[in-house]
């Protein structure tokens, strides 16, 4: 490629063009035969933004989850019970809820494997990147570099926190949660894994649209200036949402940090209504 | 001493040079283009409108052919053309635009059926045949009886000028970029090549070469307001005439473009009133009828120029704080068809004006736009007076133009002198007469020459200011010289001027450094453009007539009795102030279409005494051949076919007639 | 000076350049030009009034100085945008000017974009790859008008070098195609006279330093002086450059 840009000798001494001696010129063109493309380049860019996808939309179901917390600690609960697979399995199994969460752990770190090779990968890309982006004032530009900032604190904030669901993926439950939280001290860290998953989600929901040309419509620029508002609208969403649960979970927390450790066990599991999950809850045990 | 050989060295990279390079290069030859500017860059992609080729595709260019195109050519000139290149010309156009179609030019192309149109301010339906469909499309342009100005929206010169420039680096043509060449290598009547300059470092080497083509365009850069870019200074003209051997021919014919946007004289193109553009005045009235009821807006640049400048001089202009100017009016045009057809003018007046071209009217004013002068050549592309050197494009006066040119015919030009000039270099440097002889002591010398004048400049104790001296010219040239001339003006221009080229050699500098400054390359371009500028209005002096866009108020008369003639200017050594003008006398007798009226302009020529006899014999040539084609008819008034590469002969097919 | 500008209604504006000669070992410094703003100005007639009047070894590019030439693009307050056509009156009186990035630099605001786009053509050969040559004297083959169209549209890029240096990407890896190059391939993926499949535009575009590269920041499109569809264009073959390489 080198030899490329070199070609076109322009403010170069030049020597004058003669043609190749023939022997010379035929090996010239047996290397000149390229060898196939890897294939790969294409994989990985599809399976990065694959992984992103489902990531982006595993994140949406999993808030609408947790933020079942805000109705009642029941609803949490048969949420919880549910992924155990308490409806319809003889009866709960936690390694069940380990094994999605396993998934999600291969993806993510497949994702973060992908995605890492935009990273900067000197400090000279570093700072010629932060220059250019200080530089330039450019919103898409200046979101690239939220993304790959909160991609970096994802690494860490979201390993430890599903770490921590795939191998004790019992102890999801409203008492259970909210002791982790406050009780367990884990409250700092979901909130800043809320900010960086929340934004670093929808920023690359939106660059998702962008970059595969999803909904482009008549007019691409008006479709992406929808998008953008589209993107706002779902950070706001989501972290008022977590927020919100993440309150819930502090104050759930602090109100049962004398008896922490103490398991959820629902009042009435009639209060549920639905037929099959009474049936399910019923035959939990102590239920 | 850095000497680089090649077979073939082209100076300018715009479409002319590219062209004619990517033609000597398919015949094997190597190939060096030299350039002041990436190649794409060059004031080729400028030209908007379109360019001239009778493919007749059109319902509207129904019954075009070669011999239309020759006529409307030849009338445009006002006569002033070399007949025989005309004809080269308006045969090999048609090949050019399909050669550019397959090169990747994305023509607009022909839709079947009705699509409405403005003609003459009014709303017209023109239905377009099934068998077009798909088929190169044309637009109306001034001076032409057919539509038949091919066109890329409004960004002809751009597409053109990207693919030919592809092209070129698909030929893998090295391309040395911001190089300048100075002067010609040359002994007893052979070039062997340029003195050049790299802009960037300073440094000069000699680049050596069977055969040398001139390809630098045109020099509207001598005047202050022109449609021109920059770069459109005229070096190599300049350089041709500095060898004392070549001469440039007819340098006071100049155009002068209608329609460029008031003040900044930013063109907007022909195509605006192809397409149904209007010319309007303070009081909003259409006025160009009133002058020419014929052609109106689309009558030939000069007149329309002349027109505008002739309504503004009888109070009719607008006052601005600029000066006055007219309205073009493409308002009736509609959004849809500025948006798809006319984009770049929509572009510059939202950029330079500020205003939308589909509401707004546009302010306009002619300004200095081409150049029909260069340095003459024969039909071949060869330069008179000197072996081995060819010129194409606006910087040769292969006299496609005469003493004005038609819109859609420089561009058109310059791809097809280029596919002719590049087969005619190969086949000059395939022939004995091709041989190198170039002793390394001329080429030192020549060397040494140019470094002691860049050396006087940098080092010498100089007082004058390049700059200043740029802009004086540059004045008296639009004052002086412009489209009204007289006399007594032109008469003050060229003392003046002379004052200045005296001036121009005593140029001292602030900037010593030698690499890459631009006060260095402003003093010694003003020298040479001095030199073209006398030639400009010394031309014009000496040429007591009018004749296209020479206009003479003191001489208003076509005068073929007496000026049926090419000016001829040479510069034999640097201590002139004046060009020696030769004259070379146009061959009524030959020609196949001799003087007469326009169609559009006044009406009032003195004849040549050979007019009559040589009408009367075609018409008896024309009576004998009775029903013979036309291409039979054409060989006997005036054969040219010997003069068409092999590669380009055969005949042109188009829709509806059978070859 | 000031007082000057004021009474005669105009502005006083300052240029601040980032003056540089590499030939010369004049390493980059930024320097101040002052004149007052005329009617209409434009950083072209700016930068020509301070070089003629002020410093007359300052370096820049301008050609057509219409806005179709693409020479003199630069960073005007940062942003990469085409100095002719840029109005004064559309900036603050402190105007700032440097060089674009990426090129090479040849001196003060003149950069080298000649030799990066020669390079490029050449990388991606943009040129129509045809196997047989056109009869000149035959009619041409046809092409539906809408094609030819949209063929302009992709060609209308005049390669000033803006999306290149408005390339987040591309200023951090510099063998990245950027957006230029891409809308080259997009262009001639287009064009029916060029014979080359998805597979051989693979082979130019098929990696991290073509397509999949593009990291969607979109300054290219917002820079863009031409206003090209390079947003869609990079979507699109995106899109076709995975379903060639899968």
């Amino acid at each position: 490629m080198d030899s490329s840009f070199d070609s076109s000798g322009i403010a170069r001494p030049l020597a004058p063009v003669r043609p190749l001696p023939e022997a010379a010129a035929r090996s010239a063109q047996a290397v000149q035969v390229r060898t196939r493309k890897s294939r790969w380049p294409a994989r990985l860019d599809l399976l990065q933004s694959a992984s992103g996808l489902f990531l982006a939309l595993f994140l949406v179901g999993h808030m609408f989850f947790v933020s079942s917390i805000l109705i009642s600690k029941e609803a949490f609960y048969a949420v919880a019970r549910f992924f155990e697979g308490a409806y319809f399995l003889a009866e709960p199994r936690p390694w069940l809820v380990s094994g999605v969460v396993g998934v999600v752990l291969t993806v993510f770190v497949a994702h973060a494997w992908l995605a890492m090779r935009k990273f900067p990968a000197n400090f000279r890309q570093y700072k010629v990147f932060a220059e250019h982006k200080a530089q330039l004032r450019h919103g898409d530009t200046g979101l690239w570099w939220i993304q790959l900032w909160t991609g970096f604190a994802l690494f860490f904030l979201g390993t430890v926190h599903l770490y921590g669901m795939l191998t004790q993926p019992e102890l999801i439950g409203p008492y259970e949660s909210a002791d982790r939280i406050w009780t367990g001290n884990m409250w700092p860290l979901y909130l800043l894994l809320l900010f960086a998953v929340e934004i670093h989600g929808s920023i690359g929901l939106y660059r998702l649209a962008l970059k595969w040309g999803w909904l482009e419509g008549r007019d691409p620029a008006a479709t992406r200036r929808r998008l953008r508002a589209a993107k706002t609208a779902f950070s706001v969403f989501f972290l008022g949402l977590g927020l919100a649960s993440l309150l819930a979970y502090v104050q759930l927390g602090i109100a049962h940090a004398d008896k922490a450790g103490e398991r959820y066990v629902p009042q009435r599991a009639s209060a549920v209504k639905l037929g099959e999950l009474e049936f399910a809850l019923s035959r939990r045990p102590g239920g | 001493m850095r000497i680089i050989y090649t077979d073939v060295l082209v100076v300018g990279g715009g479409l002319a040079g590219l062209r004619a390079a990517v033609g000597a290069r398919r015949r094997g030859h190597d190939v060096i283009i030299l350039s002041l500017v990436p190649p794409k860059r060059s004031h080729s992609a400028a030209a908007q409108g379109g360019m001239q080729a009778s493919l007749g595709n059109t319902v509207k260019g129904e019954g075009d052919n070669e011999d239309v195109h020759f006529e409307d050519t030849v009338r445009g000139s006002d006569w002033g053309c070399d007949q025989d290149v005309a004809r080269l010309f308006v045969h090999t156009a048609p090949q050019a635009v399909r050669e550019l179609a397959a090169w990747g030019v994305p023509w607009n192309r022909i839709k079947a059926g009705d699509r409405e149109v403005i003609m003459d301010g009014k709303r017209v339906t023109l239905t377009e045949g099934q068998a077009a469909h798909g088929l190169i499309a044309a637009r109306d342009f001034g001076g032409t009886k057919k539509w038949r100005t091919c066109y890329v929206s409004d960004g002809t010169g751009h597409a053109m000028l990207y693919a030919v420039s592809d092209q070129a680096v698909a030929e893998s043509i090295p391309v040395h970029e911001r190089m300048e060449a100075l002067a010609l290598i040359h002994e007893g009547g052979r070039c062997h090549g340029a003195v050049v300059r790299n802009l960037v470092s300073g440094e000069l080497t000699a680049y050596v070469a069977k055969a040398t083509c001139i390809a630098t365009g045109g020099f509207g850069r001598i005047y202050r307001v022109t449609s021109n870019a920059v770069i459109n200074e005229g070096i190599g003209a300049a350089i041709a005439l500095e060898t004392g051997a070549a001469c440039l021919g007819n340098m006071e014919a100049v155009q002068f473009h209608p329609t460029t946007i008031f003040p900044a004289g930013i063109l907007v193109t022909e195509g605006c009133r192809g397409d149904g553009g209007l010319l309007k005045d303070a009081a909003g009235h259409r006025f160009m009828p009133d002058y020419e009821p014929e052609k109106k807006e689309l009558a030939s640049r000069d007149v329309v120029s002349r027109r505008m400048e002739e309504h503004i001089r009888a109070g009719h202009g607008v006052k601005s704080r600029f000066g006055e100017h007219l309205w073009l009016d493409i308002t009736l045009l509609g959004a849809a068809h500025i948006d798809g057809k006319l984009r770049e003018v929509k572009e510059i007046c939202q950029h330079f004006l500020g205003i939308d071209p589909s509401r707004d009217l546009i302010p306009v004013r002619p300004a200095q736009h081409y150049s029909m002068g260069g340095i003459r050549t024969d039909a071949r592309g060869h330069a008179r007076g000197l072996k081995g050197l060819f010129a194409c494009g606006e910087a040769a006066c292969w006299d496609l133009h005469g003493f004005n040119r038609l819109g859609g015919n420089s561009v058109a030009e310059t791809v097809v002198a280029g596919m002719i000039v590049g087969e005619n270099m190969a086949d000059f440097v395939e022939s004995a007469a091709g041989e190198l002889q170039v002793s390394t002591a001329l080429v030192r010398e020549c060397l040494d020459a140019e470094q002691a004048k860049l050396d006087t400049l940098l080092h010498g104790n100089g007082t004058e200011s390049g700059a200043e001296l740029m802009r004086r010219m540059q004045d008296i040239m639009t004052d002086k010289v412009g489209i009204f001339r007289t006399g007594e003006l032109l008469h003050s221009a060229v003392e003046e001027l002379q004052g200045l080229l005296v001036r121009s050699r005593r140029i001292g500098l602030r900037t010593r450094r030698p690499g890459a400054n631009p006060e260095l390359v402003t003093a010694y371009r003003v020298q040479k453009m001095l030199k073209l500028a006398l030639c400009v209005a010394y031309g014009a002096l000496q040429r007591t007539e009018s004749r296209g866009a020479h206009f003479r108020e003191d001489y208003p008369r076509r005068d073929d009795a007496s000026w049926l003639k090419r000016t001829l200017a040479t510069w034999h050594d640097d201590f002139q102030t004046l060009p020696t003008l030769d004259y070379e006398a146009l061959d009524v007798t030959a020609m196949e279409l001799p003087p007469g009226w326009r169609g559009y302009g006044a009406r009032n020529a003195i004849e040549h005494p050979a007019t009559a006899g040589r009408a009367a014999e075609i018409s008896a040539i024309r009576s004998a051949f009775g029903h013979a084609d036309r291409f039979t008819v054409q060989q006997a008034l005036m054969p040219f076919d010997h003069l068409i590469p092999s590669r380009f002969r055969g005949r042109n097919a188009r829709l509806g007639e059978t070859s | 000076m000031k007082k000057n500008a004021v009474s005669s209604g105009h502005r006083a504006l300052t240029l601040r350049i980032l003056r540089s000669s590499p030939t010369e070992g004049v390493a980059p410094h930024w320097q101040d030009f002052h004149l007052e703003e005329a009617e209409g100005m434009t950083l072209f007639i700016a930068l020509n009034e301070v070089r003629e009047t002020l410093d007359p070894a300052l370096q820049f590019d301008f050609v057509c100085r219409a806005g179709i030439c693409g020479s003199c693009g630069m960073l005007i307050n940062g942003k990469p945008g085409l100095a002719c056509r840029s109005l004064t009156r559309d900036l603050d009186p402190l105007i700032t000017l440097a060089p674009l990035p990426v090129f090479e630099l040849i001196g003060d605001l003149s950069v080298n974009t000649g030799k990066w786009m020669r390079g490029t053509a050449e990388r991606l050969e943009t040129w129509v790859h045809s196997s047989q040559e056109a009869d000149l004297t035959a009619l041409e083959a046809p092409m539906e008008p809408e094609l030819a169209e949209a063929i302009y549209e992709l060609d209308r890029c005049i390669e000033c070098g803006c999306c290149v240096a408005g390339c987040g990407t591309l200023r951090m890896r510099e063998e990245f195609v950027g957006a230029i190059g891409l809308n080259k391939i997009a262009r001639f993926r287009l064009d029916p006279r060029d014979e080359r499949s998805d597979d051989d535009f693979y082979q130019l575009i098929g990696d991290d330093t073509g397509v999949f590269g593009c990291m969607s920041l979109l300054a290219c499109q917002d820079v863009c002086p031409k206003g090209l569809p390079l947003q869609t264009q990079i979507a699109f073959l995106r899109r076709k450059m995975v379903a060639s390489g899968l």
